[in-house]
């Protein structure tokens, strides 16, 4: 039927968004990890919705296709010289996590979230509404 | 976004012409007369139809409850689809009732 269709399009939405949120939380969550003894530090990562997205929407309930993608950026250096793993100069290597870009994209993620829910609302109603044609006044 | 979004609802309007096509403005009975299958075979085929959707959710309330949910949304939309397909199959019944009282209280 129709409105399944339309729920995998708003699915796929929802599923992109969460995917999102998971991904800033992954950030946060490393955004105090220090660079370990072999020198890598965690690299903030980021979700990338392709193309396809619409080609795996008529396939009926799937998830779009994303991928993750690790940025590269300098690790944050902080002056802390009684740190275990500062460097000769007294320099710690932290994640380059951007605390405030990340809480933006939380936020961004949560609206379109709800603006998925509100699409899928929408055709839910208009076909609860279509059921009751001819129905008792 | 905005483009895949496009994409998505042209997909969805280059189906619907095929659907349309598909809609023949002969009664019902006449071509399924032919084809050999009958009305009541259209309600079974239609009530199978909303049972396998009730066993798809309820399957999917088991893996939520045991803790396998990986994706809440997608269970919520399948309950939704359950339950639209369920008041369908509703509707359908409070017509045919309709009509058979509506027969059975013919004057002769």
């Amino acid at each position: 039927m129709e409105y399944e269709r339309t729920f995998a399009i708003s699915a796929s939405g929802m599923t992109l968004e969460r995917t999102r949120v998971e991904m800033a939380a992954l950030n946060l969550a490393n955004a105090n990890t220090v660079a370990g003894p072999d020198g890598n530090v965690y690299q903030p990562r980021r979700v990338v919705a392709t193309r396809a997205f619409a080609d795996a929407v008529t396939q009926g309930l799937s998830a779009p296709s994303m991928s993750l993608e690790v940025t590269q950026q300098a690790p944050r250096m902080v002056y802390e010289p009684g740190h275990p793993m500062a460097n000769a100069k007294g320099f710690v290597a932290y994640a380059s996590v951007d605390a405030a870009t990340e809480m933006v994209s939380l936020m961004s993620a949560m609206r379109s979230y709800e603006a998925n829910l509100a699409a899928m609302t929408t055709s839910r109603n208009l076909a609860l509404k279509a059921l009751e044609i001819g129905g008792n006044q | 976004m905005s483009e895949q979004a496009l994409a998505a609802v042209s997909a969805i309007t280059a189906a619907s012409p095929e659907a349309a096509a598909n809609i023949s403005l002969e009664p019902v009975g006449a071509k399924s007369a032919a084809s050999g299958a009958g009305f009541g075979d259209m309600v079974t085929q239609g009530i199978n139809h909303v049972n396998q959707q009730l066993m798809v959710s309820q399957t999917d309330l088991q893996q939520l409850s045991v803790g396998n949910a990986q994706n809440l949304h997608q269970i919520m939309i399948r309950l939704e689809e359950s339950r639209l397909s369920f008041q369908l199959m509703m509707q359908v019944r409070s017509r045919l009732l309709e009509a058979y009282q509506d027969v059975m209280k013919m004057q002769l």
